[in-house]
């Protein structure tokens, strides 16, 4: 590879290390750059609900110190948002206004929380989860609260209920088995999700979604239930799972449907761009369809494959995820999938 | 609640862009509420252009007495001038940019693209905002003041009361668009930034000051201090930094019925100033390194002549032209030894703006009565550095009027340099009756006359000398500070690198180290017992100073007799206590 080739890396999270690091291995004199939005260091998600209830400060949800990106000689830009990519011209442009080139760049944008469209009307009053910046929101609000109501939910929800309940609040947990994320509950795991939940004392509400309306009220809110019934908490929490991060790829030319569509050597429809990790859809040329993937292992695997691809390296994907589902002690065992819920 | 606040904030522009007013103007508004301020301005030597600016300021509820090394605080009015000061920046500090810059950064050139992690960078539409209020780009630094004020605590209405008061005299619709500049970057920054830094004046404990107080920088307070005196002629040639001084001196000297005059060059001024002196009228000139080396033998033939003369000179980086606009401390040895034979001058050298009036006020008294060259030592940081002091209480009468003139006796056969026990000879000035004398430059009997034997030379030599050993009893007393008795580590400094090491021994002593400083205002002549005492309590001297080949701690080295650790520093910026206390640091055992 020539010297001044320029590998960048959108996003910040176990793809994008994975990814990162692979390239510096494999090509020490390239120049890399990491790219987020995100202010925070590259973190444990699995740490953010202990972390919201208080119970770990951000530099325990560190993976790695800001000194080992210098020492890879990794250029780490945090808190800084691409607007636009210009696969044509090889651009980026920086929402800072600033212009970044590369001649590979790597998509591992990730995901960001799902909302509901039938909870557009009172979004604004309910907490997410999807990262660091939500987690100090959440962790914020969670000081002065004392009765939680969770909807959804997903991988992280349950993690969350756990937490919560250790740190002494009452958690009502209203179930949205067909919006579960990334898939609907069947009978049986809905059964041993609320079993579990019950037994660390939450209290779980099957039958009560969809929740139709939330608003405050004194330092609290109010909930409305699909019977009209009202329940009076603290806080609301939403957690149905991730959508990718592409909406600034509208325009660019690169090919996306519900994440950034890829082939079977994760590279997009267009030249020398990648994409991997929770905004990837991948190209199974057996089932002739896109296929998605979730999950930290997942994430790693694929970052690293993707980096090995732009160098030239062809690996083709493993069509068998390597995760099974492990909710909180609730194991959900699926190969792959072809959408999210 | 916030009690104790200790905020370093830096603005950095290019030329012409108002970064070194922004700078005051925040300067002087911290130090009208009542903070101790230290500041320090960095600008290049050309007068307009595209030069680096850096306005850097720290303010305090606290003592402070030197700038922080670390910035809390910094404002990028121009991107590519501030990535060079990105370094200085704290890990968790706080980067203020102009988010709509006219067109998009090419990579690498924005600043807040080289935001490390831990940093919290705000990005504020300075240009868009400044165009909006006044139609032109000239208000992004008080754009970026209101963004400031927004973050960081600070009443808008008191900023804008204060911009009035500071623009008074200017037409109104320069104020107005002063004033909306700055609110609209207030506003603004309210209705869009959420804060996420730990930095705030909200709360600050401000002890009111006490009487009068008085915002001043050191050249204010040597032009202030010299017309206190009785200055009557100051001749100069303009010279970066100390043209300030010269510039007071022109507006105001004529109140009081005294003369400036802008000479060809310093050789002109530094002889002007000799030859007021000598008919007994006192006279100061001020210069920086390239003009204090031309004023070379007119210092001497002040020596030689025992006419008194008040130089200042103003240390900038060197030699020759040097670094016009950068700070150092390498004229000590021109300043003492500079002068070819045996010429004693005295050489002192305030450690901060109050000082300077102090030091000032004394050189004019000391150079009168010890019929010598007085020269002072500041420097560009010191020269600019503006604090809140209280406000300066004049010199007497017998401070104002020192010249020894000789009993009427003694002018039936008047000796203009007879030979005294204290060196000083009694001086009559022109036009007094039976006082005259002949006062040259060539070595000369106690009359004045050219004499050249070396029995004569050597008489006159002690007399020159023993003024010095004389004048010792009426000058300032060293000044220590920390741990009294036996020390781990002593620290000697001089000028205005003095405050950053009194800064570094309280912070040493938190820690619980036995450590202390020393200081003395006067560096020629040597207070040598006061050198000694406080050698014999310190483990480890160490000598800090501004300039590379450790210039006072070669002169005191005869003096101390043992071995001194030198931290010596030509970064172009001033001693910082961070600077001091890092050195000490890597002292093992």
């Amino acid at each position: 590879m020539p010297k001044d080739d320029h590998y960048v890396i959108i996003g910040n999270g176990p793809a994008g290390n994975s990814a990162a690091d692979t390239l510096r291995k494999e090509d020490p004199e390239a120049k890399i750059t990491l790219i987020s939005d995100e202010k925070s260091l590259y973190y444990y998600k699995h740490r953010v609900p202990l972390y919201t209830v208080g119970g770990c400060e951000p530099e325990d949800l560190s993976i790695r110190p800001y000194r080992s990106y210098l020492e890879n000689r990794i250029r780490l830009r945090l808190g800084q948002r691409v607007e636009k990519v210009v696969p044509a011209e090889k651009l980026l442009y920086l929402n800072h206004m600033e212009k970044v080139h590369y001649t590979k760049l790597i998509l591992a944008v990730g995901a960001s929380a799902r909302r509901l469209p039938n909870h557009a009307g009172f979004a604004d009053h309910l907490y997410c989860l999807a990262g660091l910046d939500d987690a100090r929101r959440v962790r914020k609000a969670m000081m002065a609260a004392s009765r939680l109501v969770v909807l959804g939910g997903d991988l992280i929800s349950m993690g969350f209920a756990r937490e919560a309940r250790k740190a002494g609040k009452e958690v009502v947990f209203i179930l949205y088995s067909s919006l579960f994320w990334p898939v609907s509950l069947k009978e049986e795991i809905q059964q041993s999700v609320t079993k579990r939940l019950n037994s660390l004392g939450v209290k779980v509400m099957s039958d009560a979604e969809p929740v139709t309306d939330v608003r405050p009220e004194g330092e609290g809110y109010t909930l409305t239930l699909p019977d009209g019934e009202e329940m009076s908490t603290d806080l609301v929490l939403s957690f149905f799972g991730s959508v990718p991060n592409i909406r600034f790829l509208v325009g660019s030319g690169i090919n996306t449907e519900k994440g950034v569509l890829v082939d079977h050597l994760m590279r997009s429809n267009q030249e020398d761009v990648y994409a991997c990790g929770d905004c990837a859809q991948i190209y199974n040329p057996e089932l002739k369809d896109y296929w998605v993937s979730v999950g930290w292992g997942n994430a790693e695997a694929q970052g690293e494959l993707t980096a090995m691809n732009l160098l030239g390296r062809e690996k083709v994907i493993d069509y068998q995820p390597k995760e099974i589902f492990e909710m909180d002690g609730v194991t959900i065992r699926t190969s792959w999938w072809k959408t999210f819920a | 609640m916030t009690t104790s606040v200790d905020i370093v904030i830096e603005i950095c522009g290019s030329a012409g862009e108002g970064t070194i007013s922004a700078g005051e103007v925040m300067t002087r508004f911290m130090s009208s509420k009542g903070y101790e301020i230290v500041s320090f301005d960095s600008f290049p030597s050309e007068i307009r252009g595209f030069g680096k600016c850096v306005a850097h300021f720290r303010a305090s509820t606290e003592t402070v007495l030197a700038p922080g090394k670390y910035t809390d605080v910094l404002i990028a009015l121009n991107d590519a001038h501030a990535i060079t000061q990105l370094s200085g920046l704290r890990k968790n500090g706080v980067l203020i940019y102009d988010s709509k810059p006219p067109v998009c950064h090419e990579e690498d050139r924005s600043i807040a693209g080289w935001a490390e992690p831990g940093m919290t960078a705000y990005g504020i539409p300075m240009l868009e905002l400044a165009n909006k209020a006044a139609g032109n780009a000239k208000g992004r630094n008080m754009v970026a003041i209101g963004a400031v004020a927004c973050l960081f605590g600070i009443a808008p209405e008191e900023m804008t009361a204060f911009i009035e008061r500071r623009f008074k005299g200017k037409k109104p619709k320069i104020i107005e668009s002063n004033i909306d500049s700055f609110l609209l970057g207030y506003e603004w920054t309210k209705t869009h930034v959420s804060k996420e830094d730990p930095y705030t004046f909200k709360g600050a404990e401000i002890v009111p000051p006490e009487g009068e107080k008085t915002i001043m920088n050191g050249n204010e307070a040597v032009a202030m201090a010299a017309m206190d005196s009785g200055l009557r002629l100051y001749a100069g040639y303009p010279i970066t930094p100390a043209t300030k001084i010269m510039e007071i001196l022109s507006k105001r000297l004529g109140e009081s019925g005294g003369v400036m005059i802008q000479t060809e060059d310093e050789i002109s001024a530094a002889g002007n100033v000799v030859g007021a002196g000598f008919s007994g009228k006192r006279a100061m000139t001020a210069t920086s390194g390239p003009g204090f080396a031309l004023m070379g033998e007119m210092i001497n033939l002040a020596v030689m002549a025992e006419v008194p003369a008040v130089i200042v000179n103003s240390q900038r980086g060197g030699p020759s032209t040097g670094l016009p606009t950068k700070m150092e401390q390498s004229d000590l040895s021109a300043a003492v030894n500079g002068g070819t034979g045996d010429s004693p001058r005295v050489v002192f050298a305030p450690r901060d703006v109050v000082d300077c009036y102090a030091i000032t006020c004394l050189a004019f008294y000391i150079a009168e009565k010890y019929q010598t060259p007085v020269v002072i030592l500041l420097d560009f940081y010191l020269s600019n550095s503006i604090r809140n002091i209280d406000k300066p209480v004049p010199p007497d009468a017998e401070m104002c009027s020192s010249n020894v003139f000789p009993a009427d006796e003694a002018l039936d056969d008047y000796e203009r340099f007879k030979i005294t026990e204290s060196g000083i000879s009694p001086r009559t000035l022109p036009g007094m009756p039976f006082g005259m004398f002949v006062d040259t430059g060539l070595e000369h009997n106690t009359y004045g006359k050219p004499v050249y034997d070396g029995e004569n030379h050597l008489v006159m030599t002690e007399k020159r000398y023993r003024k010095f050993h004389t004048m010792q009893a009426e000058l300032p007393p060293a000044v220590e500070t920390g741990t009294e008795g036996e020390v781990e580590i002593g620290i000697l400094s001089w000028g205005s690198s003095s405050g950053a090491a009194e800064e570094a021994v309280r912070k040493a002593q938190e820690k619980g180290q036995r450590i202390a400083s020393f200081h003395c205002s006067v560096i020629y002549p040597l207070p040598e017992e006061a050198l000694k005492a406080f050698s014999r309590r310190c483990r480890i001297l160490v000598v800090a100073e501004l300039n590379y080949t450790g210039q006072y701690a070669n002169l005191i080295a005869p003096v101390l007799n043992r071995e001194v650790r030198r931290l010596t520093l030509i970064t172009g910026l001033p001693m910082a206590s961070e600077d001091i206390l890092e050195f000490i640091g890597t002292f093992k055992g």
